[in-house]
């Protein structure tokens, strides 16, 4: 399953929000790959790869997750990302 | 050979043994840079053996990070030491430890490997703007951080040190420490560190030649260098004159007594050693010690996740036991707090921790658990030493907290007792390390078989003074009459409650002072190894009766110069 989300933090996915997202990906029980607009999908689970994709705040990312916690990955990390950082 | 005179170059330093040793100088930790040589074929290098080695290294920069992190976190803010997160979180990033990996199993060394893992993310990060490019740097850190653990910071070599090594190092931790064996090192030098430093104190366990706190003028000395460590001027000397090396060769004109020793008079003294790890027994064995005097139990539980069971304790007390057949073992209860954290037992920040919950007071108060845990496996080990166990409790200030702590021996001896273990009540005893201590000694030792005075904290404490403060440190002095007189009055007080008095600071190896301690009349001297020699010849030499005289001069000197002025007149 997928989900397109709007990066809400100021800082888009880099530093902490994207610290916090690798962080929460690795937490579920799910295979967790992000993609920024048109580009191919990285691991969510690399914070190298996650900050590579240079995602700024108000891009729009898809994130895709598969296995058993699936959905309940997907639901924490548009949550996260719909987050402004100050209230994460 | 002639030695070019020119060319001796000598670093000035503090030293920390009476020994000197010369030898061919090896960097423990090469001073940084990931420059590294080439790698070795493929076909030499073993995959699972790398990786091993990849993981280990990644769990000491963890262990760093987290260290660092904290560090900074107090001094420098919260925001701040949120980079030693994300650069955590680097070192288990899928992109690099899938890297790693993949190139290890196809034979390249974990160095190399981890070298080349982190080449494209930081071209990538460092091609793009802004924050995207201080990403980069972090990126370089971690990757320095892992080639300097994997090349400079093996634990592997420093057990395998060729013999004749001059180890130089910017510190040594006490696991380092742990791993040096005196046979091959022939003297250690650090950038950093000071007299009571761990390196130090090991040191003069196993009587190593060495010098500490030399300062960054120590990396001017190559890897190779013929270097002399002198412990005892404090010198670290490239390309020695053929005389310097002499007299370092020559060593000390003394003669190790594996016996016990008596005073010409025939009064019995028994020299006994500090250990602080199981490794320095050896080096106690080896220096003649009739025994262990305190038996520090605070490396057990340093360096690790979580305590160490009553079973492991059990066996390294076991230990203890068997290197001195002959002789009485005294262990020290848990003393932490002060200046020794341990990183899974909460201890609050206290405004002066030599002032605040330490030694005893957390044993009878938050290490409770603890507490019993270590004299259950204490009286279990009693149980086999044939009445060569002791054991003493650290920073007792009050009647009511030695009873406490001999209530909780009898509470435990019931425990081991109902559960059908053998166990055995050993020797007890209460170390004399605070003000109070020393002025209820005849309360304490009509309580307890024996007291141990702790110098180095009675001193701190009498004078209030700490001699890690330079501006103060001249007052950190046991020949201040204050101290003499807080040493007699303990001494008198074992005699009369009927309890043997020793001492275990470093007061107790300073061979000018054995005259001085044996007047004062204690039983028992317990010193880092390496003086053992020289007190025994000391004793030796030392008839009772000028000793009781000069004793009792120095109690009534005024002033630590004329105590001092006695001594040297003796001792002429």
């Amino acid at each position: 399953m997928e989900r397109t989300v709007t990066v809400v933090p100021e800082d888009g996915l880099h530093a902490r929000p994207a610290a916090k997202f690798v962080e929460t990906a690795n937490e579920y029980d799910a295979d967790v790959r992000v993609a920024a607009d048109g580009d191919d999908p990285v691991d969510a689970a690399s914070m190298l790869a996650v900050t590579s994709l240079g995602v700024a705040s108000g891009d729009d990312v898809t994130i895709v997750a598969e296995g058993e916690e699936a959905e309940a990955a997907l639901d924490a990390l548009e949550e996260l990302l719909s987050t402004p950082e100050t209230e994460a | 050979m002639t030695a070019d005179e020119n060319a001796t170059r000598t670093y000035d330093g503090t030293g920390v043994s009476p020994l000197a040793g010369v030898g061919t100088a090896v960097w423990y930790e090469p001073g940084g840079g990931t420059e590294l040589e080439a790698p070795p074929d493929p076909a030499d290098v073993d995959p699972e053996a790398e990786r091993d080695r990849f993981d280990e290294a990644r769990d000491r920069a963890r262990e760093e990070l987290e260290r660092e992190r904290e560090q900074t976190a107090d001094r420098v803010g919260e925001d701040e030491a949120a980079v030693f997160d994300a650069h955590k979180q680097f070192l288990d990033d899928p992109q690099i430890t899938d890297g790693v990996e993949a190139a290890v199993d196809d034979g390249v060394p974990a160095e190399h490997a981890v070298q080349r893992a982190f080449e494209d993310p930081i071209e990538q990060f460092a091609g793009m703007e802004g924050k995207m490019a201080e990403r980069a740097d972090d990126l370089r850190d971690v990757r320095d951080r892992l080639i300097r653990l994997l090349t400079g910071g093996d634990r592997v070599d420093l057990a395998a040190l060729p013999e004749g090594t001059v180890l130089l190092a910017e510190r040594l931790t006490p696991s380092d420490t742990a791993q040096l064996d005196p046979d091959r090192v022939a003297g250690f030098a650090t950038a950093e560190g000071g007299r009571t430093s761990h390196a130090a104190i090991f040191a003069r366990s196993l009587a190593i030649p060495a010098v500490v706190g030399v300062g960054a003028d120590l990396t001017k000395i190559e890897a190779d260098a013929d270097v002399l460590v002198d412990g005892e001027e404090g010198t670290v000397i490239v390309d020695p004159t053929s005389d310097q090396r002499e007299r370092a060769a020559g060593g000390r004109d003394v003669e190790i007594r594996e016996e016990p020793v008596t005073t010409v008079d025939g009064k019995s003294i028994e020299v006994a050693a500090n250990v602080g790890t199981l490794a320095e027994l050896e080096g106690a064995v080896r220096q003649g010690a009739d025994g262990i005097g305190l038996f520090r139990t605070e490396f057990l539980f340093l360096d690790r996740e979580g305590p160490p069971d009553e079973a492991e304790q059990l066996e390294v007390y076991a230990e203890a036991l068997d290197a001195f057949p002959d002789g009485r073992v005294v262990v020290r209860t848990l003393d932490v707090g002060g200046d020794k954290p341990i990183p899974y037992l909460e201890q609050p920040d206290a405004d002066n921790p030599f002032l605040g919950e330490r030694g005893v007071r957390r044993s009878l108060g938050p290490d409770a658990d603890l507490f019993e845990i270590q004299l259950r496996a204490l009286l279990r080990a009693a149980a086999d030493g044939d009445g060569r166990l002791s054991v003493m409790f650290p920073m007792i200030a009050t009647v009511p907290e030695l009873e406490a702590a001999l209530e909780t021996v009898e509470s435990v001896a019931e425990d081991l007792e109902a559960e059908d273990l053998e166990y055995a009540i050993p020797e007890l005893g209460v170390m004399i390390e605070t003000p109070s201590a020393a002025l209820l000694a005849d309360e304490l030792a009509e309580r307890v078989d024996f007291l141990s005075i702790g110098t180095n904290d009675l001193t701190q404490y009498v004078m209030a003074a700490s001699r890690e403060d330079d501006r103060v440190a001249a007052l950190h002095d046991p020949l201040e009459p204050a101290v003499v007189r807080a040493i007699a009055r303990t001494a008198e007080a074992g005699r009369a409650g009927d309890a043997w008095v020793g001492m275990c600071g470093e007061m107790a190896g300073d061979p000018d002072l054995t005259e001085l301690l044996v007047g004062l009349g204690l039983d028992e001297l317990s010193m880092s190894a390496v003086t053992i020699p020289e007190v025994k010849a000391a004793i030796a030499e030392t008839e009772t009766t000028d000793a009781e005289e000069l004793a009792s001069r120095a109690i009534e000197s005024s002033t630590k110069e004329a105590v001092q002025k006695q001594i040297t007149e003796t001792n002429l």
